[in-house]
């Protein structure tokens, strides 16, 4: 990231953006002309460089993805599942191959088969592919949506509630709500499990005369699509989140930034902050507020997994290359624009309507001991009832499966939770797991963003990894030299050896998992050893064929 | 603050990182790393600096990246265990995967800092498998200077941080991502088509050849080095200089050069290699039948001795004259101006800074009593707004340029440009108050008027430390700003809102330049950006002040040495009768005691026959002064024309003796720069062919002419100096030390970074109302020639280009062109490549038209570099009314489109 880069950025700000011009450029063609990018370059006097670099990034503005016209799917849950291929073939039918491009996870994991066409997705049964390309109907999907206890996140929070809770709550002062939060323990959703209150808490403190809320909307975890649940179907209760976010920090601007991958999302996220600013719960001196300013802004990714993680996300919307960023500063302290920012995940802000309304203690009684309140889970089409699940933190996991999920639907051997950088579980091992931060960690997995893919029993092991090494080195940013690197050299050598029959030099790749470990920047290249060394603990055996000295 | 190394307790200092923490105990080497680098922010890119980190003596310890992680009170850091110490070979052993391992054949073999950091690290297999990699990647060669080789990168982004941080170009970046993470240069173009200004500092910063430069400057194969300062411009840039005995291979910038810090622009880096090109004059010449005949030196001085002798004697001192030049060192300029004082008995000696900052120097005098900066560069990183006027440095001072560019970028930070052309700065700046050429002091005075009528002068200052405020102040108050606004084109709200700025910053700094002094109003412009800092308080203080941007290397110098025809060494004046008799003292010799002749005047006076021998040391009048023509029959009608040069300059053409004279790479002595810092200049090489050190021809003719005077060394020249000139006092040439000294030098060797701090050097700051007054270019002869021409200069090339055109800085820019606006070119058919023809009442020339929107209707601009244009010969002969700097900036024309036919009008 460069500092010089923020600020030219930031002189067109949120509003006049440079990430969204770039990728308005790249609508009509796939990827912006050189033309434009050299506009955009002389507009923000940053270079042609930059805009060029920063576009060849992203799936969906680089120059490789001219004249794509449908994407298909190739997230971990619809690999698994197996449907892909005959999207392909149908596809192919009506698309030159060159015009099929990729895209890795539209959230409709509890039935796959997905691709997107013309901004809108579609999955399940691919019969009717025909009729979708001459039609180009509505892509909605079913799934089950059900809490275990009280609901927190999965009960209806709309409009008018938002209303009246709102004008509750700014009764009260900055202070007292920031308690309220740091009372309930809330942690982070996204992965990482940082109390938000904390988050809050340093950001207010910061002296500065714009800060921003930022809605970490870019669920780019296959087989997660909680996030895109609560965007799509509890939208009030996310910007609620964002507007009380703003309120406790002085923050002026909630900024959203939701995956391409989403588009629905992006229309109803927008649709309700257009009723919001109807109802007046937008602009200046909200509620009769003196100095209680508050907005939004949309901001719609462009294919990068890494652009979820909160430094990159930060670059992103500024325009710059998506990399990550060395901490500290810490967003709270220099974010967006280099300006205090809160990222918070989706499903971490929509829970604050529950804490607001019913007190900080009342979230806390819910959960474990350091894991408060509920959790949202996804579960995958290997479910007999795929969909999502809203359970306190502890519950066992084998409650889960077994009685929201009702049980897997085929033969299934391990389940990678908590997406890709999430441990993978061998099923014999989910009697131990209870929905929460530290039984997950103390079993040498992780909870991560709660997602559940299935790994079917006759899915080979190998053909898993190098799926998942595949995932971690196209992801990669690039910027530190071991994940850049590593990612890449280990997946070469799965590669080979599932195809080349190639054995993989043990020492080697233990030495490699570690350097990735140990050594990457952020926890792209340092989670991806994870699921890696669970696999080759406990299915040794099955692997044991592709390594020297396994 | 304590933190442990291998549980040794050290104290750590506030914000530092482990990094730096650890190498300042332990020595530069104790932690190998790759992306981090002297001048630029840590990225973290590498992960070889990784160290561990306990919390408490033998607890569980995380491994972090020292470079960009600060300390924690009481850490335990562990900056060489087992596993980071694997870690490190692990990652190295990864990045040699994608790396050609030819380190034997490679340019950089030997200075290399991943085959330094591999070997350091023990690597000694690489055990993957052959997998993907770069190695393809294509050389590019296609730039005169910068060449990349990427299969040799490793993706430590320390070139494009460069290009951000250092240069502020944005050039360079990466595309693609993960393994497929490239450099690029623009839109993945080559160095020559992308938009590079060639600074070279990502060559410097890149670890690897993987950007280097065609003179190798990494490579250090029987390289001896020699540091010493640039020869360019008044930015005073330090350069680090490699050589094989006689040969000069290539330059790099020290990074501990407080000028400029690891950073230079292409002209002190890349053009070097003027100084041993074929046309450089290696013999003396005398003129005969019209033909340069080489000559012994010998011959050559008593060709001159007797010549002088004779003029001296029959038509008097004063009928002789010199130019002496700013190119030269302190030293050889000071025996220059004592050569004519003391030899010859005339104070006709002036030097180019008449026809640049004149006005500056007399301007300050008249407002400080001082006529130099009154603060530092550095000053930069403490102000809050800057001011630039009449001034393009990202062109003619560029390593200043790019820091205020830094600056500009900042957004808590304001810049002000005010210049009738968007420059680069422009670009940047908070305003650009884009004024007809000609009216700075309009605009000047406007900003003090709205300074005033808010209520937001610093009377304390005013009260206390300056005097004629109340009269200056009716003055101001009286000001028509209507008007001001109508004849300067500047929108008043904008001057106001920018005027409120500058007043109400915590410092505010100004740098002004050559479109500030050359004009008729020049040094009443200089007074008034003096005044406007005053009556705000912004002086005497870090990061404030009325800084001037000193035009070439050493004319800051050359004044101080007393080449100027009113004051002697040490600016004292030379019709006081006191100050007479300081001199005659010291030379052993009477001393002249009228003024002498200015540059113009001394043209005026060739032209009216009073002139009969005049000599000028590296300056091409006839290409550069205004009114060519009028140049040529001066110098035509000067009987003993005596040019020293580097080369047969358009002036040198009309010489009657040329004296070779050495350049900057052949000699020793100082340069003084645009902020007073007196530098030490070290010989690099021997004068090439015949030639001599300039200051070495200067005492044998001395001697010759019956003067003792010791042979030129600058130690000893020095010591001379200090003795005469107060603000060297205590200037030594052993104590100059690798970053100089900043004039005033008190005996006990002290330097000075900021003037007037109590109090001015006048007593008080005086004020002074100028009312604008429009020049008699426009007033003459604006109605028939309705385009205001502007010229300025580039960024490639040093005014006449004499240097510059003999390196490979004409394959980036090769020709002067005329900045036209696009609905002035529409006007007369004229698109963009066609030939235009100016014309003045002076003449005409032509000149390739360039469309841009960077200048507003109705003026034009160009630069004076090539002799195949030669502008001056339509610039006119108004002067500043005070200093006589003449008026470049303002050249009535009218246009039309040409076929060319006035292309070799000399
Ligand atoms: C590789 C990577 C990907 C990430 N992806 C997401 C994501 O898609 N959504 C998300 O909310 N957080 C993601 N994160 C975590 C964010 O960096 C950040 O911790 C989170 O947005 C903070 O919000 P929270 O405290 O509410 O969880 C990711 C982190 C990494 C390292
Ligand atoms: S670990 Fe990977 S994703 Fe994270 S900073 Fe390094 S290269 Fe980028
Ligand atoms: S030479 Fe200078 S301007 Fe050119 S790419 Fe390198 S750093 Fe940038
Ligand atoms: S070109 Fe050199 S400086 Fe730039 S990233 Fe590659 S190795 Fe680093
Ligand atoms: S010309 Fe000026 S800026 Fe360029 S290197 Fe020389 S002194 Fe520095
Ligand atoms: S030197 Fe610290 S990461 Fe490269």
């Amino acid at each position: 990231m460069s500092e010089n880069l923020s600020n030219l950025s930031f002189r067109k700000g949120i509003v006049d953006n440079l990430f969204e011009k770039m990728g308005d450029a790249a609508q009509h063609d796939g990827t912006p002309s050189k033309e434009e990018l050299a506009a955009l370059a002389e507009e923000f006097l940053i270079g042609k460089a930059t805009t060029y670099g920063a576009t060849t990034f992203y799936d969906f503005m680089k120059p490789e993805n001219r004249g794509k016209k449908v994407y298909v799917c190739n997230g971990t849950a619809c690999v698994c599942a197996g449907k892909q291929n005959a999207v392909q073939e149908k596809l192919q039918q009506h698309f030159k191959k060159e015009e099929i491009g990729h895209i890795t996870c539209l959230g409709r994991c509890h039935e796959n088969g997905a691709f997107q066409y013309d901004g809108q997705n579609y999955s399940g049964d691919s019969a009717d592919i025909s009729k979708i390309i001459t039609k180009k109907p509505a892509g909605r999907d079913n799934y089950h949506v059900e809490a275990l206890g009280n609901p927190v996140l999965t009960t209806n929070f709309s409009m008018q509630e938002a209303q009246e809770l709102l004008s509750n709550a700014l009764q009260k002062s900055r202070d007292q709500l920031l308690d309220e939060i740091i009372n309930s323990g809330l942690r982070g959703r996204g992965g990482a499990g940082f109390p938000m209150g904390i988050k809050l808490k340093s950001c207010k403190e910061e002296a500065s005369d714009l800060k921003f809320i930022i809605c970490n909307a870019d669920e780019g975890d296959p087989g997660a699509y909680s996030d895109r649940y609560l965007l799509e179907q509890q939208p009030y209760a996310v910007l609620f989140g964002m507007i009380i976010a703003g309120y406790i920090t002085g923050a002026d601007w909630g900024v959203l930034y939701i995956r391409a991958e989403y588009p629905d999302a992006v229309t109803i996220t927008k649709q309700a902050i257009e009723a919001l600013r109807q109802a007046d719960l937008l602009g200046f001196d909200i509620l009769g507020h003196k100095n209680f300013n508050f907005d939004f802004k949309i901001i719609k990714a462009q294919g990068a997994y890494i652009c979820g993680e909160e430094t990159a996300l930060i670059n992103s919307i500024e325009g710059q290359r998506p990399e990550v960023r060395t901490r500290p500063p810490f967003p709270t302290q220099q974010g967006l624009f280099l300006k205090p920012t809160v990222v918070n995940n989706v499903e971490t802000l929509a829970a604050l309507p529950f804490i607001i309304k019913n007190g900080g203690t009342a979230y806390a009684k819910m959960g474990t001991e350091r894991s408060k309140g509920t959790k949202l889970i996804s579960l995958d089409s290997f479910f007999n009832k795929p969909g999502i699940y809203e359970v306190e933190m502890g519950t066992k996991l084998a409650t889960v499966i077994e009685k929201l999920g009702g049980g897997f639907k085929s033969p299934v051997k391990a389940m990678q939770i908590g997406g890709p950088l999430g441990g993978i579980v061998p099923i014999e091992k989910i009697p131990d797991l209870t929905i929460d931060f530290e039984s997950f960690a103390k079993e040498g997995f992780l909870l991560g963003h709660a997602s559940i893919v299935c790994i079917p029993k006759d899915f080979p092991m190998i053909n898993f990894l190098t799926h998942l090494m595949d995932f971690a080195q196209y992801e990669s940013c690039g910027k530190c030299f071991p994940c850049r690197l590593g990612t890449k050299r280990a997946h070469e050598m799965l590669e080979k050896a599932l195809y080349d029959n190639y054995k993989i030099d043990k020492a080697l790749f233990d030495d490699l998992l570690t350097t990735l470990k140990e050594g990457s920047l952020c926890a792209h290249g340092g989670g991806i050893p994870l699921p890696v060394r669970n696999a080759m603990q406990y299915f040794e055996e099955e692997l044991a064929g592709y390594f020297v000295n396994l | 603050m304590i933190a442990y190394i291998n549980n040794q307790p050290y104290e750590y200092q506030q914000g530092e990182t482990i990094l730096n923490f650890v190498k300042r105990i332990q020595g530069e080497k104790s932690i190998p790393t790759l992306c981090d680098a002297p001048n630029l922010k840590p990225t973290g890119s590498c992960r070889i600096c990784s160290v561990e980190v306990a919390l408490k003596q033998g607890g569980p310890t995380k491994t972090v990246a020292s470079c960009h992680t600060p300390i924690m009170e009481g850490s335990y850091i562990y900056p060489n265990s087992d596993s980071v110490q694997k870690l490190r070979k692990n990652i190295i052993e990864l990045v040699l995967t994608d790396h050609p391992l030819e380190c034997l054949t490679c340019e950089v073999n030997g200075n290399c800092e991943l085959q330094d950091v591999a070997a350091r690290v023990g690597i000694r297999e690489v055990r993957y498998p052959q997998g993907a990699n770069h190695l393809h990647r294509q050389k590019d060669l296609s730039h005169p200077y910068m060449t990349s080789d990427l299969s040799k990168c490793i993706n430590c982004y320390r070139c494009v941080r460069a290009c951000d941080e250092v240069q502020g170009q944005f050039v360079l970046s990466m595309a693609g991502r993960g393994f497929d993470a490239h450099i690029i240069k623009g839109m993945d173009e080559s160095f020559f088509a992308s938009d590079c200004v060639s600074c070279g500092a990502c060559a410097q910063a890149c670890p690897t050849s993987a950007i280097s430069d065609v003179f190798q400057s990494k490579s250090i194969v029987d390289a001896d080095k020699t540091r010493t300062v640039c020869t360019y411009c008044g930015v005073g840039c330090n350069l680090e200089v490699s050589h094989r005995g006689d040969k000069v291979i290539s330059i790099r910038a020290p990074y501990d050069a407080a000028v400029n810090g690891g950073h230079t622009c292409l002209k002190g880096r890349y053009a070097f290699k003027f100084y041993d090109h074929p046309d450089r004059l290696t013999d003396p010449l005398i003129k005969r039948n019209g033909q340069f005949e080489k000559v012994s030196w010998d011959e050559a001085y008593n060709y001159i001795t007797d010549k002088l002798n004779h003029y001296k004697n029959t038509t008097g001192p004063d009928s002789i004259a010199g130019i002496s030049s700013s190119r030269c060192t302190n030293e050889e300029n000071y025996l220059m101006q004592k050569f004519f004082r003391a030899v010859l008995h005339t104070n006709n000696i002036d030097g180019c800074a008449r026809i640049c900052h004149s006005p500056t120097a007399l301007g300050m005098q008249r407002t400080f009593g001082t006529g130099a900066a009154t603060n530092s560069v550095s000053g930069i990183q403490h102000t809050d707004c800057i001011m630039v006027i009449g001034a393009n440095p990202t062109a003619a001072h560029p390593v200043t340029g790019a820091k205020i560019k830094q600056f500009a970028m900042k957004s808590d930070k304001t810049l002000i440009v005010i210049d009738p052309r968007r420059t680069e700065l422009a670009k940047y700046a908070t305003y650009h108050l884009a004024l007809r050429p000609g009216t700075n002091v309009a605009v000047l005075n406007m900003m003090m008027y709205y300074i005033v009528t808010e209520g937001l002068t610093d009377d304390d200052f005013i009260r206390v430390r300056t005097e004629g405020y109340d009269d200056f102040l009716n003055k101001i108050k009286a000001l028509d700003v209507d008007k001001m606004e109508a004849i300067s084109g500047v929108d008043k709200d904008w001057v106001r809102e920018a005027a409120i700025a500058y007043a109400t910053a915590d410092a505010a700094m100004s740098f002004h330049g050559l479109g500030v002094t050359e004009h008729s109003q020049g040094t009443f412009a200089v007074m008034q950006i003096a005044n406007l800092a005053m009556m705000t308080g912004n002086i005497g203080r870090k990061g404030v002040g009325v800084n001037p941007l000193r035009g070439q290397n050493n004319v800051q110098g050359a004044a101080d040495m007393g080449v100027q025809p009113h004051q002697g060494a040490g600016y004292l004046d030379v019709t006081n009768a006191d100050i007479q008799a300081k001199y005659r003292a010291f030379y052993g010799v009477d001393v002249p005691t009228e003024v002498g002749y200015k540059i113009p005047e001394m043209f005026d006076a060739a032209i009216a026959g009073q002139l009969k021998a005049i000599w000028i040391i590296g300056e091409d009048v006839v290409q550069t002064d205004p009114n060519t023509q009028k140049v040529i029959k001066a110098l035509e009608n000067t009987e003993l024309v005596i040019v020293q040069e580097l080369f047969i300059t358009e002036t040198a053409k009309y010489a009657d003796v040329i004296l070779p004279g050495a350049s900057f790479l052949e000699k020793s002595g100082t340069f003084t720069n645009g902020e007073r810092r007196v530098q030490r200049v070290n010989q690099v090489v021997q004068p090439i062919g015949n030639t001599k050190a300039d200051g070495q021809i200067i005492v044998e003719m001395m001697n010759r002419m019956g003067y003792a005077q010791p042979d030129y060394t600058p130690d000893g020249m020095l010591e001379e100096i200090s003795q005469i000139v107060p603000f060297f006092a205590g200037i030594k040439w052993e104590e100059l030390g690798i970053n100089g000294k900043q004039w005033p030098v008190g005996k006990d060797g002290k330097d000075t970074q900021i003037l007037h701090t109590d109090s001015f050097k006048r007593g008080k700051g005086y004020f002074e109302f100028h009312p604008f007054e429009e020049t008699r270019e426009i007033k003459n002869n604006g109605q028939e020639y309705p385009y205001i021409l502007t010229t300025n200069r580039d960024l490639e090339h040093y005014n006449c280009g004499a240097m510059t055109r003999r390196t490979g800085n004409v394959e980036i820019l090769g020709e002067d062109v005329l900045w036209i606006h696009p609905d002035d070119a529409a006007a007369k058919g004229i698109k963009d490549g066609d030939m235009v023809c100016l014309q003045s009442p002076r003449g005409k020339v032509d000149i390739k038209a360039h469309l841009t929107e960077d200048v507003n209707p109705g003026i034009l601009s160009t630069t004076f570099h090539f002799p195949e244009i030669m502008v001056n010969n339509i610039t006119s002969d108004e002067h500043c009314s005070e200093a006589l700097c003449p008026e470049y900036k303002v050249v009535a024309v009218k246009i039309r489109k040409s076929k060319g036919k006035f292309k070799t009008l000399v």
